[in-house]
């Protein structure tokens, strides 16, 4: 009961500091696995597919503006049908006890594009078009089967200047040698970026971490335990730097931004050897507005033009190479495929992970706790 | 067997207060209770009876004056020292306990030795007729069980005082005048000081050595039973015990009690008749018959009148004559 | 007909079809959640088997039950003490102390959270307080840890483990407690062999409240444990709905399940469940 009455608290909570602009996509998204919690009762005007409308199954905060904007409005004006939202957040166990249950509500799910493999491979998604989305207009390893990416998210450090100001750290090596550079650490609790981050302190190059040498990874996590608090909400892993609760922390590489505005720049963020994570777009099997329509309607959000809004609204990164360098001044520091970041930056491979992800997490979760 | 603590138990309260804020509960009481007595206190409720008992067993603070046992002070003395024994209004056994380990509680506190607790309770037991029920919880039990296994708990460590708030309260009639005979059985072989709390005056009289008439905090009437009851001092005092006619006459108020007077048919008397008029109404109660007489001076009179002794039958309506002895009216103080 | 009707008290044709409606959608889930724990991933009691062969669930099975179990202890303390004191003291504090305690009950677990972090945080309240007086030079590290979930955990469970108390507290006779000064108890003797004894129901009711409760705690743990302490509930909900791993899942589920039935079962040959809570005896 108490469990019932604090999801949907946090999930408010959420919402709301989304909306403020506070929280990153994927710390709500974060806050909905930690609490388990069906989002839908948090936010207005839940699911409600039908044919007159295409159903977005995302993560809720500033959708109607954002996406509505960048993706949906575009998509109606060439005679598709108009956007709508489910907020409920499209966890992998709820999207397949949705297409199992038969009940299936949603036509495009903003998810990771490793939870395409993992529900492609079992049978739950529609398979991506590719006479109508284009392969092109997205990095070449993110056009998958049954998902594709439309934008990059990241994880990145941020470190404290005051404690390390002569002789910053620069890599993950550096954030993993607490000898050099004493201090607390955290890292994010589901494993994700946790254990890329772990291989390449450990002298894994950035471009051969895949297939992922967990004992090797595990090991290099292990060895900094007793340093180490683990963040399972974006807002938890800002409150553990701007507390000072750590000297250097892992983050989602938008929210770094935050960080440094709310410290007064004492916090610093390194995008160097960053690990790209690629958002994707999936679609449940027997998705109600038809596999037709939300084709032509993944195939708008490949657009650069609405790739852009989307990174101006949401701080999402495109990963549509045409957009790369309509990449703003302002977000440059902060962009994943910015000319800045790019070839610094580590990719997340979503087959691995796809394929071995609930394993990785699991072994994760044993080694930390 | 049962040996009192012979040479202690007697009991001074001197000009004892109880305020409970602005009110008085306990109005400057005086009472000297002898070693090995039966007192009873006995008033309404509201009379500050179980307020005294309660600042003699301690529970209560007084607000002034002082109580002393056998001499000694000890209105400092917290409950637990005093070593009185008491037995509470619905007996407060301990639910969980067994008999046994109820009645030897108060020794098992004190530390004593197995053997001789048990030793005391196997007497306390045969006391108060429950040596079958030694190993039943109090729920198990009636309820003039459970009044005696209250009795022989406050008992078994041998205090020289044993208070008894409104003990048979909870039982029905019968069953109480049977508890009464036992209890006072209990008081002559046990020797303790007695201090008994009730509003109920045929307990009162049926029982005590002496009774305390409380009204209002305070003391209307000391005595025996008998004494009380032949020489009430005042309108309080004999219409709370037993039942009372007052006659106002030009010297004061008389007070009458009902079986003392005898009634004849009009004009068939000896003597000169105290009292004539009529009679209103008669009620039959087996061994005796209650006339309500309304007298020619315009007096209400209730004359009990044992039935056998009815001569000459009585109707309603008759007048009549009534006689008493000299000296069965007394004057009242006051 | 008339027979049967002898046998079954017609009031239950009234009551049938709810029960019968509670049964299906008590019992339908629960069936099903202890078939997929035999059929998930495959067929067998391969997900059982899971138990012994893994250290890890093992180790979060015990993490769990400590952690609830030094929960229970310690909020029924102090519920117990903070019972007392409301029985005790004047109608007029015991309103308010009621009140305290409810509002508490009803600010949000997110909010009692997160005001321990600030409290008791590394720039907490309280470090910065002994730091600022030098009493110490480092923060103490009161959060992110175990002891953080336990101060979380204690504090969110107190207002359940005092409500049975109090219930119970209030139904006491006081004459049995002035009885037992009477017979020569000392304050301690008479609450050791007097009150204790009969507040013990409203103890197990709240452990039993409490326990339970805790066992599904992810909340606390996963913000106050800085990710380092799992529990049970917290790693049931990431094979849910992370790792797709529902037979493990499902079988925890079942065996956390069958873990307070037979706590409940246990308890009940000790004594009797509905004076625990609250029934008549």
């Amino acid at each position: 009961m108490q469990d019932k009455q604090f999801m949907r608290e946090t999930l408010v909570d959420g919402a709301k500091a989304f909306k403020e602009g506070k929280m990153k996509r994927r710390t709500f998204l974060t806050l909905c696995a930690m609490t388990g919690f069906s989002a839908a009762a948090s936010f207005p005007g839940g699911a409600e597919a039908a044919a007159d409308y295409i159903v977005m199954w995302n993560w809720g905060g500033q959708s109607e503006e954002c996406h509505g904007g960048a993706i949906g409005k575009p998509h109606e004006a060439a005679g598709g049908l108009p956007l709508r939202f489910d907020t409920s957040g499209p966890l992998q166990g709820k999207i397949k006890e949705m297409v199992d249950s038969g009940n299936v509500t949603a036509d495009v799910c903003d998810a990771d594009l490793f939870d395409a493999v993992a529900l492609g491979a079992s049978g739950h998604l529609e398979a991506i078009d590719y006479n109508v989305v284009s392969k092109d207009k997205t990095l070449p390893n993110y056009a998958l089967d049954h998902g594709v990416s439309i934008i990059l998210y990241g994880y990145a450090f941020v470190y404290d200047t005051e404690a390390y100001g002569d002789n910053p750290p620069n890599s993950w090596a550096d954030f993993f040698d607490t000898a050099k550079f004493p201090g607390k650490r955290s890292l994010y609790k589901w494993a994700n970026g946790s254990l890329e981050a772990a291989l390449m302190a450990d002298g894994v190059d950035k471009d051969a971490l895949y297939p992922l040498d967990m004992d090797r990874a595990l090991n290099k996590i292990k060895g900094m335990k007793d340093d180490s608090l683990y963040w399972g909400s974006g807002s938890e892993a800002h409150s553990m730097c701007v507390n000072g609760e750590v000297t250097m922390g892992m983050v989602w590489q938008n929210r770094g931004r935050n960080i440094e505005e709310d410290t007064e720049g004492r916090y610093k963020l390194v995008m160097n050897q960053a690990l790209a994570m690629p958002g994707a777009y999936i679609v449940p099997k027997g998705n109600p507005a038809g596999r037709e329509e939300i084709m032509k309607f993944i195939a708008q959000a490949q657009d650069p033009d609405a790739q852009l809004q989307l990174l101006d609204c949401l701080g999402m990164t495109p990963s549509n190479p045409a957009a790369f360098d309509g990449i703003p001044e302002g977000q440059q520091p902060y962009a994943i495929t910015s000319a800045m970041n790019i070839d610094g930056v580590a990719f997340n491979d979503p087959t691995w992970w796809g394929e071995n992800g609930g394993d990785a997490v699991n072994a994760f979760l044993e080694a930390i706790s | 067997m049962f040996e009192a603590n012979s040479d202690k138990g007697s009991l001074q309260v001197r000009d004892v207060s109880k305020f409970f804020g602005t009110f008085c509960a306990v109005n400057g009481v005086d009472l000297e209770i002898q070693r090995g007595e039966f007192l009873t206190l006995l008033g309404p409720s509201g009379s500050g009876k179980t307020t005294l008992l309660m600042m003699i067993a301690g529970f209560l603070d007084i607000t002034s004056g002082d109580i002393a046992l056998d001499g000694t002070s000890i209105s400092g003395v917290p409950a637990e020292k005093r070593n009185f024994g008491m037995v509470f209004q619905g007996y407060a056994l301990f639910p969980h306990m067994t008999v046994r380990d109820n009645i030897g509680y108060a020794l098992s506190v004190r530390k004593r030795p197995e053997a001789e607790i048990r030793e005391k309770v196997d007497e306390m037991l045969d006391l108060v007729q429950l040596v079958d029920f030694a190993d039943r919880k109090p729920g198990q039990l009636s309820g003039g069980q459970q009044q005696r296994v209250a009795l022989a708990r406050a008992l078994c460590f041998e205090p020289p005082v044993l208070l008894l708030d409104e003990p048979l309260g909870a039982l029905d009639k019968k069953l109480r005048v049977e508890v009464q005979d036992q209890l006072k059985d209990i008081h002559k072989r046990v020797g303790t000081t007695f201090i008994y709390v009730t509003h109920d005056q045929e307990e009162a009289l049926s029982m005590s050595d002496r009774i305390v008439i409380m009204r209002d905090g305070a003391i209307e009437q000391v005595g025996t039973p008998y004494e009380l009851y032949e020489k009430p001092a005042n309108e309080f005092a004999a219409g709370f015990l037993g039942k009372s006619n007052f006659l106002q006459r030009a010297d004061g108020v008389y007070a009458l009690r009902p079986e003392k007077i005898d009634i004849r048919a009009s004009g068939t008397g000896e003597g000169e008749p105290r009292l004539s008029g009529t009679i209103q109404s008669i009620t039959y109660f087996g061994s005796m018959q209650r006339i309500m007489f309304l007298t020619n001076g315009g007096e209400e009179l209730e004359v009990d009148i044992d039935s056998w002794r009815n001569r000459d039958p009585l109707e309603e309506g008759q007048s009549a004559d009534l006689y008493w002895d000299k000296g069965a009216a007394v004057k009242l103080e006051g | 007909m008339s027979a049967l009707r002898r046998h079954i008290h017609p009031g239950w044709a009234l009551v049938a079809p709810f029960l019968l409606l509670v049964a299906a959608l008590y019992l339908g889930p629960i069936l099903n959640i202890l078939w997929l724990s035999v059929t998930d991933p495959e067929p067998g009691l391969g997900n059982y088997q899971k138990l012994f062969e893994s250290d890890s669930l093992l180790r979060i099975f015990w993490t769990t039950i400590r952690i609830c179990l030094i929960t229970t202890v310690g909020s029924v303390f102090l519920g117990y003490s903070i019972a007392y004191a409301m029985v005790h003291c004047h109608e007029k504090q015991k309103s308010y102390m009621l009140t305290l305690l409810l509002v508490s009950f009803w600010i949000s677990i997110l909010v009692r959270t997160f005001s321990w972090l600030m409290l008791l945080g590394h720039r907490g309240l309280v470090n910065n307080a002994l730091e600022g007086m030098g009493v110490i030079a480092e923060p103490i590290a009161f959060m992110r840890n175990e002891l953080g979930v336990l101060i979380g955990m204690i504090h969110y469970m107190i207002p359940y483990a005092v409500l049975p108390l109090l219930v119970n507290m209030q139904s006491l006779d006081m004459r049995v407690m002035n009885a037992s000064r009477n017979l020569g108890a000392t304050g301690s003797q008479t609450f050791w062999r007097i009150y204790l004894p009969l507040t013990t129901p409203g103890i197990v009711a709240s452990s039993l409240l409490i326990f339970i409760l805790s066992l599904g705690f992810y909340v606390t743990p996963a913000v106050l444990g800085g990710g380092k302490v799992l529990m049970i509930a917290e790693y049931i909900s990431v094979q849910l709905l992370v790792t797709l791993k529902w037979g493990t899942a499902a079988m925890l589920a079942g065996l956390m399940l069958f873990g307070v039935l037979a706590m409940l079962y246990i308890m009940s040959r000790f004594m009797k469940l509905s004076t625990v809570f609250g029934g008549s005896s």
